[in-house]
């Protein structure tokens, strides 16, 4: 496991919100190309409960990495590593990454997957 | 004039230049249809907003910029940075994302060609360079150039191409649909009013994209029937 | 101008001249120095601005009236796209690139960028690519399908002309350079920066333009992709987008805008990295919310990749998958009214210092706030539906473009020319050229909003009368003539001051980054000693490191080598950790780019045995250059006095070189990835998507080839690991065989090819195989040849137990070449086979 000052956190979050939102659509557009729910059943189907499932899954994860970050920034700047600076910046951008995933899962509650 | 009684925004925001040219035959913001009214709404709801915020941002700078900021310290320059971070850059746009998403996603779902689908007259509509030919299936019945549909009741256009992508745009009926050679996009259109409407390609599809406009005629029911029966005799 | 030296650093100024300034005469030709290339990038892109300019004026002019016939469709069609083509590939990204080419290491205390002929060869790339286009132009042909060349309509049956092959290969050509200058960027960033200069440290221009650049390593290569697909249907009608043959015309678009979206903020990033850099410095006052910055500047640099189907809301993607990118289109709006706050808040903290680079930024702000505003209504996708397409979105664009890009960049080319100079330009024809530019843009561009509404499409090269459009259209050409006397005015008033300007003294705005630090006009060299920084702002701090650093008072400053030299550091601390030796003028990039050109022409002009001697040439010139390398007697042989507190990078283990292979290797991985994408989206999507029914290719040597590419790379990497360890028993007989086994693998490649049954222009599956089986043999073929050299070099002594740096810089590249072949083998032939038994 990398350690939460690693500088990768810099962009860790982001990438696995990248990951995340290429399943999504990709996920949608498989699911709608292969096995389309009824448009009747609105937003209660299958396909929405499953990427639902794994956008709470990911925003979890990230706002678990992000408070991972957040307990490791040192108190004050010092020569040499932790960074302070690097550890709250990684915090900042997981947090961002969790809440992106959770807003851009939303209208999984409300739209049909498929018209 | 726009329609004042539909459209009251602009009078509360008084812009007179809009006011004086919003109407004109493929006008958006003289909406002759369900699809067409909602979308002028949320143009009008969203101009009001951003108006305000970008006069508010603006005035703000302007401040900044004249104001004297005196002697600060540390404490309070930190202070003054949450207010404006995460006034401006959090608070700020998230609300107004989660306001406009909040109206505009159901608003875009109610346009969209769900349920009854037996009931609604189904037109095919193929976009050729530089020409639309119009099929009626039930009917037998082709055009070219021109739609009639019947008033106040919904019709599914089925939109496809021959030959490059086109777009099918009648803009005071509702938003456009794109003709892609290959698949088949379903745009669903009302006219509340009998009228004659316009519309155009609004995809750049080569030399004479200027050109591939059509009209939509919309018949009272009543007329429609009759000028169903009338064509199928023609053709 | 600085004043003269002291006789102490003047001496030692003639020393590092010596060293560092470019060849006379034609031998500027051969530069390779950051300062000398990214000039050039930007005079280069601001004559293509002023070529977009008088194409956009041609297009006003056509739409003044209605129902005119100055200029007929077809010429219309051509200058529009040409425009937007000119605007976007030849000005807007190449004249960003120059000036961080120009600026990056002035701004981290390096001397030179990481890989100088990089940025040699990328302007001669840029250079060439953008004359081919233009020269469509004069010869009638131009590409006439909009910017974005959407198929069918660039396609062979509906544009049989040149015109989208001058686009393709024209823009493919271009794009080498956008590539060289991100990698070579993000090296730069990360690994040259001056001792102490921690992350933290780094000035905010240095991050935006690290995300640039990082966006261009990864937005770029969808876009390669897809060009290079398109001219493979037109010239040789493989059907990866046409329907009756299996393709997509939907894909294209997918390729394009997963390109095209980021690149918007590409080319918005830099420039608000000069807003950023500009806005601390009049008001005098170090930045608020530098980690915010820094969070935003991330932020954005991903988010900008999910919003690129909200180009295409109208071509009837599922209404939930429109809402996901509707979304993410409305939170990228976040990060960028963070930027705008804190900046906002820095003013409101700050003594504001009025000054023209100072009223541009206001401009700036009042137009790209309007833009952003506008951008966020376009992303509603209810809303989007009725105005996408019309001049609504002409005019969004150009709020974002101009507002976000060319107002930020001349308040920046205000605010630096006393660096180029030392001299300052005129306040009154600077002030006219603001408001002209100001007024003609808004009145060109506000009103096209409400053209749009009223229902005028974009693209149209004629209205009728009547329509409520007539006087909006008068009112933007009226406006469009009045922004470029305000561009008129700004060229005057720049080309004056170079003469009469009056002298501006070292750093006139009291500026507190490194660039002025450097004498103005700068030396080729930058610093004749490489300082120390612990701090955001040393010339804030230390007012006097200009002179410090002149008489050579901190690192490297001594030149008798001969060696061109700087310091590389550690990405993340900033600690010193080799000094990196540069090469000098080169001839190669210019040989390289002339043959690219010809592999260029040829293909435009079908003569394919020309274009094979291009590639033939090209490729022995890059050949000859990866060979002037390490221990070269060209570049740095060894001497008896080599230091070694630090060492020189081609004496250790990862120098820039394996950065630069790594990220270049991230770009191919995203071409790669698009490809892969490509695949899978025509198979689940394409409606007349068929599989021949027998597998085309033979699964037996495909197999093989698999295996000796899996030992080749095993034994390679062996032969690094104990050559890190020290050991060299039978180095070069060992790379000998790792290279005969890479030819055996591309043998058995070529045999699979030759043997298969692919009727690549008969079905999209077919063909997107065969371009996969290339690509497999390109790089098969360049991990074996690059091999054979190693072998060669060991022989003569360049590559050794003391020397281990370049098999440390192939390695990557033989890993890479194992997982693309493996994942392509699942995908293409496991996957297939499990869908086809399910």
């Amino acid at each position: 496991m990398l350690s939460p000052s690693h500088p990768v956190h810099l962009v860790l979050g982001l990438v696995v919100w990248s990951i995340w939102f290429v399943v999504l659509y990709g996920g949608l557009s498989v699911a709608c190309a292969v096995a389309p729910p009824p448009v009747a059943m609105g937003p209660l189907t299958w396909v929405n409960a499953v990427l639902g499932a794994i956008t709470l899954g990911v925003t979890v994860l990230l706002l678990y990495l992000a408070r991972s970050c957040w307990r490791t920034v040192p108190v004050v700047e010092e020569e040499g590593n932790p960074s302070r600076f690097v550890t709250q910046v990684a915090a900042g951008v997981h947090l961002v990454a969790a809440a992106a995933t959770l807003a851009v899962g939303l209208p999984l509650l409300v739209l049909p997957p498929c018209p | 004039m726009c329609h004042v009684q539909r459209v009251t925004a602009p009078a509360l925001l008084g812009i007179p230049v809009l006011l004086a040219g919003c109407t004109g035959p493929y006008s958006t913001l003289d909406p002759a249809g369900p699809a067409a009214l909602t979308a002028a709404w949320l143009w009008w709801a969203m101009f009001g907003f951003a108006t305000l915020v970008l006069l508010g941002v603006v005035a703000l700078w302007l401040y900044a910029m004249i104001r004297d900021p005196g002697a600060i310290d540390e404490h309070e320059a930190r202070h003054v940075q949450y207010r404006w971070i995460i006034g401006g850059g959090l608070v700020l746009p998230m609300g107004s994302i989660t306001l406009l998403l909040a109206f505009g996603v159901p608003a875009g779902h109610g346009m969209l060609p769900l349920g009854d689908d037996d009931d609604v007259l189904r037109i095919h509509v193929t976009g050729h360079q530089w020409w639309w030919e119009v099929e009626y299936p039930q009917a037998g019945i082709t055009r070219r150039d021109e739609l009639h549909i019947p008033a106040g009741v919904p019709v599914d256009i089925h939109l496809s191409s021959a030959d490059v992508i086109h777009s099918f745009w009648v803009p005071r009926l509702g938003g456009k649909l794109d003709a892609v050679p290959g698949h088949v996009n379903v745009l669903r259109l009302q006219a509340d009013e009998a009228g004659t409407y316009h519309g155009q390609c609004a995809e750049f599809c080569g030399l004479l994209h200027a050109h591939m406009d059509f009209a939509v005629y919309a018949h009272e029911p009543g007329d429609f029937d009759a000028w169903l029966e009338d064509a199928q005799g023609d053709d | 101008m600085t004043e003269p030296r002291a006789p102490r650093a003047e001496a030692l100024h003639q020393r590092f001249e010596r060293v560092w300034s470019n060849l006379p005469g034609w031998g500027t030709l051969a530069a390779v120095n950051h300062t000398t290339v990214g000039l050039r990038f930007m005079a280069t892109g601001a004559v293509f601005f002023l070529i977009g300019g008088i194409l956009a004026m041609l297009v006003r002019t056509q739409l003044a009236l209605p129902e005119q016939e100055i200029i007929g469709p077809q010429l219309y069609n051509q200058a529009f796209t040409m425009h937007g083509t000119v605007m976007m590939f030849l000005f807007a990204i190449p004249i960003l690139e120059g000036l961080a080419l120009y600026m990056i290491p002035k701004l981290i205390g390096a001397r030179d960028l990481a890989f100088p002929r990089i940025s040699s060869l990328g302007y001669y790339c840029y250079l060439f690519g953008g004359l081919i286009i233009l020269s469509s132009l004069f010869l009638g042909v131009a590409p006439d399908s909009g910017w974005f060349m959407y198929t069918p309509l660039s396609g062979a049956e509906y544009t049989p002309g040149p015109g989208p092959d001058f686009w393709l290969l024209g823009i493919t050509f271009v794009e080498i350079s956008a590539m060289a200058a991100g990698i070579e960027l993000t090296v730069s960033i990360l690994r040259t920066r001056a001792r102490g200069m921690s992350l933290r440290r780094m000035p905010l221009f240095c991050w935006y333009i690290l995300a640039m650049a990082l966006m261009i390593v990864f937005g770029f290569p969808p876009l390669i992709l897809a060009s290079i697909l398109l001219e493979l249907e037109r010239a040789a009608g493989l059907p990866f987008f046409d329907v009756a043959g299996g393709g997509d015309p939907i894909l294209w678009q997918h390729l394009f805008w997963l390109f095209g979206h980021p690149e918007v903020y590409i080319i918005f990033l830099p420039a608000a990295g000069i807003v950023s850099t500009l806005i601390p410095v009049f008001s005098q006052r170090p930045i608020v919310g530098y980690r915010w910055l820094v969070l935003a500047i991330i932020v954005t640099g991903f988010i900008s990749f999910g919003l690129w189907v909200h180009h295409m809301f109208t071509v009837g993607i599922p209404h939930l998958a429109q809402a996901f990118f509707s979304v993410a289109s409305m939170l990228v709006a976040v990060p960028t009214a963070i930027q705008v706050f804190a900046w906002l808040a820095t003013l409101w903290l700050g003594r504001v210092v009025y000054s023209l680079p100072m009223l541009w930024i206001l401009g700036f702000l009042v137009v790209f706030v309007c833009g952003g505003l506008t951008g966020v209504m376009l992303a509603l996708v209810p809303f989007n539906w009725q105005v996408h397409d019309t001049h609504f979105v002409v005019a969004h664009l150009h709020y974002v473009l101009v507002g976000g890009m060319l107002f930020p960049l001349i308040a920046g080319f205000y605010y630096w020319l006393p660096q180029l100079s030392g001299r300052m330009p005129s306040h009154v024809l600077g002030r006219w050229g603001f408001w002209l530019t100001f007024i003609g843009f808004n009145a060109t561009f506000l009103m096209m909003h409400l053209t749009g509404l009223l229902g005028m499409p974009r693209r149209v090269y004629t209205y009728e009368g009547g329509l409520g459009w007539d006087w909006l259209n008068l009112l933007s050409s009226v406006g469009g003539f009045i922004m470029a006397a305000g561009i008129a005015m700004i060229i005057l008033d720049i080309t004056l001051h170079f003469r009469f300007g009056r002298p501006a003294g070292r750093n006139p705005w009291n500026a507190d980054t490194l660039e002025w630090a450097v004498d103005a006009p700068p030396t080729s060299y930058n610093f004749a000693s490489l300082p120390k920084l612990p701090t955001r702002h040393p010339l804030w701090e230390q007012p006097d490191l200009p002179e410090s650093i002149a008489a050579g008072e901190h690192g490297l400053s001594s030149i008798e080598h001969g060696r061109r030299e700087t310091y590389g550091t550690d990405a993340v601390s900033g600690r010193l950790r080799e000094i990196i030796h540069l090469p000098g003028n080169s001839w190669l990039p210019l040989l390289a780019a002339l043959s690219l050109a010809v592999v260029c022409i040829s293909l435009l002009v079908r003569a394919y045995p020309a274009a094979l001697l291009g590639v033939v040439g090209a490729l022995y010139f890059l050949l000859r250059w990866s060979w002037v390398n390490g221990v070269h007697p060209a570049m740095a042989p060894l001497v008896d006095d080599e230091p070694t507190d630090p060492p020189l990078h081609s004496r250790t283990c990862d120098g820039p070189g394996l950065w630069g292979m790594v990220i270049t290797l991230m770009a191919n991985g995203t071409l790669y990835l698009s490809l892969l994408f490509g695949w899978f989206y025509l198979w689940t999507a394409a409606p007349q998507w068929t599989v021949p029914e027998q597998r085309p290719l033979d699964l037996v040597p495909l197999l093989g080839a698999g295996v000796l590419l899996t030992v080749a790379t095993w034994v390679f990497n062996r032969l690094v690991a104990r050559l890190r360890a020290g050991e060299s028993v039978d180095l070069g007989r060992g790379f000998w065989g790792v290279a005969m086994l890479g030819a055996g693998h591309v043998g058995l490649l070529v045999l699979v090819l030759w043997n298969g049954s692919l009727e690549p222009t008969e079905r999209a599956h077919d063909a997107v195989l065969l371009v996969m089986l290339i690509y497999l043999l390109l790089h098969g073929g360049l991990c074996a040849i690059l091999t054979g050299m190693q072998a060669l070099r060991v022989r003569l002594g360049y590559v050794g137990p003391r020397l281990p740096y370049e098999p440390v810089v192939l390695r990557p590249l033989w890993i890479y070449t194992l997982g693309v072949f493996w994942t392509a083998f699942a995908a293409f032939i496991l996957l297939p086979a499990a869908w086809g038994s399910a």
